[in-house]
């Protein structure tokens, strides 16, 4: 079976600012993300772990072409992603990004519904969806369907963002920090609730968090991103066992 | 001579000369509705055409009339006497509450929102027409609104380049020294900018989507 | 332009301001509010400073007619630069004329027996309309007089300031009295743009001023009122003649500049003030210096 995501050598580096002169400025050519690989299979979630800054969240965009790498390789269910346009390859692709981003005129069930709708599905089969994605997520289709976004408290939108991601049943979800912003308990109990989804989805999952304890219990295995490289891959065990000195930086810190 | 008196004298004229003005109006405006707003979204796709674009739209608005009819009655096609030199003026005075008030309401959507958009697949386009211009609509149809407003008061110097208009009124008030007539002309330009005013603030209120 | 004080001005201005109220031997003299009326203004302002050594104040740019009217009858300037047609229909009210000798002759009696003001020699030229065309088309079509645009009226276009449409010396009057019927109704505009429009060929006659400096910039013709059709607006100074009775002298001075100007003349010194922005007290030196045969 291909695995749902496979990135080989994948880097970035800024473009430099004005071709014209050939002079590259300040930002110019540095890299965000240096030669970057690895594979994440179906019912696997890998955790992407790193300090703010270390290209966790560049490394996702790279993944589904929001931005474009200057170098390697990223296949998608087997397909490379370079021969896909652009739009119709991140429909495959659900996203949850760190802050969200529901739009926020349209009502939940149209959020979720989204690229569904992009894709050209029949109305009545996009409800459908929506009220087991919301059910599924823990949401009540009655109550929720019809809010809009500042209608909801923050867990119920990142509920509502995983829902979106799912909707079009992609083999694919990048999550970026998605409970970040929450408050401690309803981190846990929506870690808890993804636990139980993980198994249940059978989808590759890129799942990028700081914080380690996050990482260790949602990750079936942990990537560590240490300035743009990733320092170090392996199983939560292997990292708590790790003397590279990023990884005892985060265990000291858990 | 009072205002209603004159009124009702010169019914057919005062009518005529309001349904030139809001010819001129209207014909205008949407000329710079159709110009200013894809100027504006081009505006947020190419930034850097952003600050010459802004700024020569503002350079227009100092113009004074009389100085602005002066350079257009010379050139071919646009120019002249007549509706078309006035409306010409006309369109370069309203662009730029319009071009900018579709920058900054495209350019203030949430940057997560238009993340979010493209990250599950949007086309450029869906992402402006279902995403940008919905969300950017109450800040564009305020530019939308102000242009109309100050169109209605600025077509009163149309008059000056022949083409008619409520301003007929005032420049010929002017000329004799007529108070009335300057009335006769200035009221009912002041009430379709207030009418104006109230239609499009309701469909403001009415149709913007207005996020918390 | 015409509006703004020079420093000079300014400082004249302010000094006669701090002289206060006591204006026993100081000429005030006013004008309206267009350059022309500055122009002349300062001439006659200039005129009694270097003839008498009397001090002069100067209130320019009061406003119109009116305005400059009730200050003088109110004593508030002692003399300003009117024209004998504005007098004789828009103060004394009469029905417009045609006559230049016969509206002089009711304007200075009227306003000696009303008014208590005496009407100086004029300076020698006539601001009326001035019906205009290209220098171009006037030699091709042989135009030297009004009545000679009946012959290419029909054909023509024709762009008229509201003014000159509006009043009962303008346009419908001079059509009754020259037959004249153009290819469509006149266009009604800004009379600073008719020259625009006719320079650039988007109207062919337009109805300016006699003494318009756009006249000789611009390579125009005024064509000849033949039919005397427009009411003389001959400039002469206005005086209180209790002022003229304290210091004859000024009187003197006043007469002296009569007939001096001539329309040409008076087209080429608001040239200077409009086309070319020269500062009017300079203008009004520099013509006063001048050598004169
Ligand atoms: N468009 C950009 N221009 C310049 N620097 C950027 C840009 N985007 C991100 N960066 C930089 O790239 C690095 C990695 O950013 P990011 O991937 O967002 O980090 P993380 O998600 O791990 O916090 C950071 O140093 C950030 O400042
Ligand atoms: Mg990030």
């Amino acid at each position: 079976m291909t695995a749902a995501l496979e990135v080989r050598g994948l880097s970035y580096e800024l473009p430099g600012r004005g071709t014209r002169d050939g002079g590259r400025g300040r930002e110019g050519g540095r890299a965000l993300v240096q030669d970057v690989s690895f594979t994440v299979g179906a019912g696997e979630t890998l955790v992407l772990l790193g300090r703010s800054g270390s290209g966790k969240t560049t490394t996702l965009k790279l993944i589904n072409r929001l931005l474009e790498p200057t170098a390697g390789d990223v296949r998608v269910a087997g397909e490379r992603a370079a021969d896909v346009p652009a739009t119709k390859l991140r429909r495959r692709i659900g996203y949850v990004i760190q802050e969200v981003g529901l739009f926020p005129h349209f009502t939940v069930e149209r959020n979720v519904g989204l690229v569904p709708r992009l894709d050209g599905w029949p109305p009545p089969r996009i409800a459908a969806r929506v009220r087991e994605l919301l059910t599924l997520v823990g949401l009540d289709p009655e109550r929720f369907a019809a809010r809009y976004p500042h209608e909801l408290s923050g867990g119920q939108r990142q509920r509502v963002g995983v829902a979106r991601a799912l909707a079009a049943d992609p083999p694919l979800l990048l999550l970026d920090e998605p409970f970040g912003a929450l408050d401690p308990i309803t981190r846990v109990e929506l870690q808890r609730e993804f636990q139980a989804l993980e198994g249940r989805l059978g989808k590759g999952m890129v799942f990028v968090t700081h914080d380690v304890r996050e990482g260790l219990r949602l990750g079936t295995r942990i990537g560590l991103m240490h300035e743009g490289r990733l320092a170090f891959l392996g199983t939560p065990e292997e990292f708590r066992r790790s003397d590279h000195p990023e990884c005892r930086a985060f265990m000291a810190a858990a | 001579m009072s205002l209603l008196a004159f009124y009702a004298r010169n019914a057919q004229e005062v009518l005529g000369l309001v349904a030139q003005h809001l010819y001129l109006v209207a014909v205008s405006t949407l000329l710079a509705f159709a110009l200013g707003i894809p100027l504006g979204i081009v505006l947020t796709r190419r930034p850097a055409w952003q600050r010459p674009v802004l700024g020569l739209a503002n350079v227009f608005q100092t113009v004074p009339s009389l100085a602005l009819f002066g350079f257009l009655i010379p050139l071919p096609f646009i120019g002249g006497i007549g509706a078309s030199t006035a409306i010409v003026a006309l369109v370069l005075y309203a662009l730029l509450p319009i071009v900018r008030n579709t920058y900054t309401g495209i350019a203030g959507v949430d940057p997560a929102v238009r993340e979010a958009g493209r990250g599950m697949g949007m086309t450029d386009w869906q992402l402006l027409t279902q995403v940008e211009l919905p969300l950017g609509f109450g800040v564009i149809l305020a530019g939308v609104r102000v242009a109309t407003v100050v169109s209605v008061g600025t077509a009163t110097i149309a008059a000056a380049i022949g083409a008619g208009g409520l301003g007929v009124y005032i420049f010929r008030g002017v000329a004799v020294v007529d108070d009335t007539l300057i009335l006769a002309g200035a009221l009912p330009a002041a009430l379709m900018a207030l009418a104006a005013d109230g239609l499009l603030g309701l469909a403001e209120r009415r149709l913007a989507w207005r996020g918390k | 332009m015409a509006g703004k004080m020079t420093v000079g001005q300014s400082i004249v201005f302010v000094a006669t301001l701090l002289a206060g109220c006591g204006r026993a031997d100081r000429i005030v003299v006013g004008s309206k509010n267009f350059s022309e009326s500055d122009l002349l203004g300062e001439i006659v302002a200039q005129q009694i400073e270097r003839r008498t050594g009397l001090p002069v104040e100067r209130r320019f740019h009061l406003g119109g007619t009116f305005v400059c009217h009730h200050a003088i009858t109110s004593g508030q300037i002692d003399l300003y630069v009117e024209y004998t047609g504005t007098a004789y229909t828009a103060v004394l009210k009469f029905p417009p004329a045609h006559d230049a000798d016969s509206v002089r002759r009711a304007v200075t009696a009227e306003y000696a027996r009303r008014f208590g003001l005496t009407w100086g020699k004029p300076f020698g030229f006539n601001n009326t309309f001035a019906i205009t065309v290209r220098r171009r088309d006037a030699t091709r079509y042989g135009l030297t007089r009004i009545a000679d645009l009946a012959r290419v009226a029909s054909r023509w276009k024709a762009g008229f300031g509201y003014e000159f449409l509006e009043r009962a010396d303008g346009f419908r009057g001079l059509a009754d009295a020259y037959g004249l019927r153009f290819s469509a109704p006149p266009t009604a505009m800004d009379l600073g743009l008719t020259y625009r429009a006719l320079a650039e060929g988007k109207v062919d006659v337009i109805a300016g001023n006699s003494t318009d400096g756009q006249i000789e910039a611009l390579d125009l013709v005024v064509l000849e009122d033949d039919r005397h059709y427009f009411p003389p607006y001959e400039a002469a100074p206005v005086i209180r003649q209790a002022v003229l009775d304290a210091h004859p002298e000024v009187g003197t001075a006043l007469a002296l500049l009569a007939g001096r100007i001539t329309d040409a003349e008076m087209r080429r010194l608001n040239a200077l003030a409009d086309v070319e922005h020269k500062d009017i007290a300079g203008i009004a030196r520099d013509w006063l210096q001048a050598p004169r045969p």
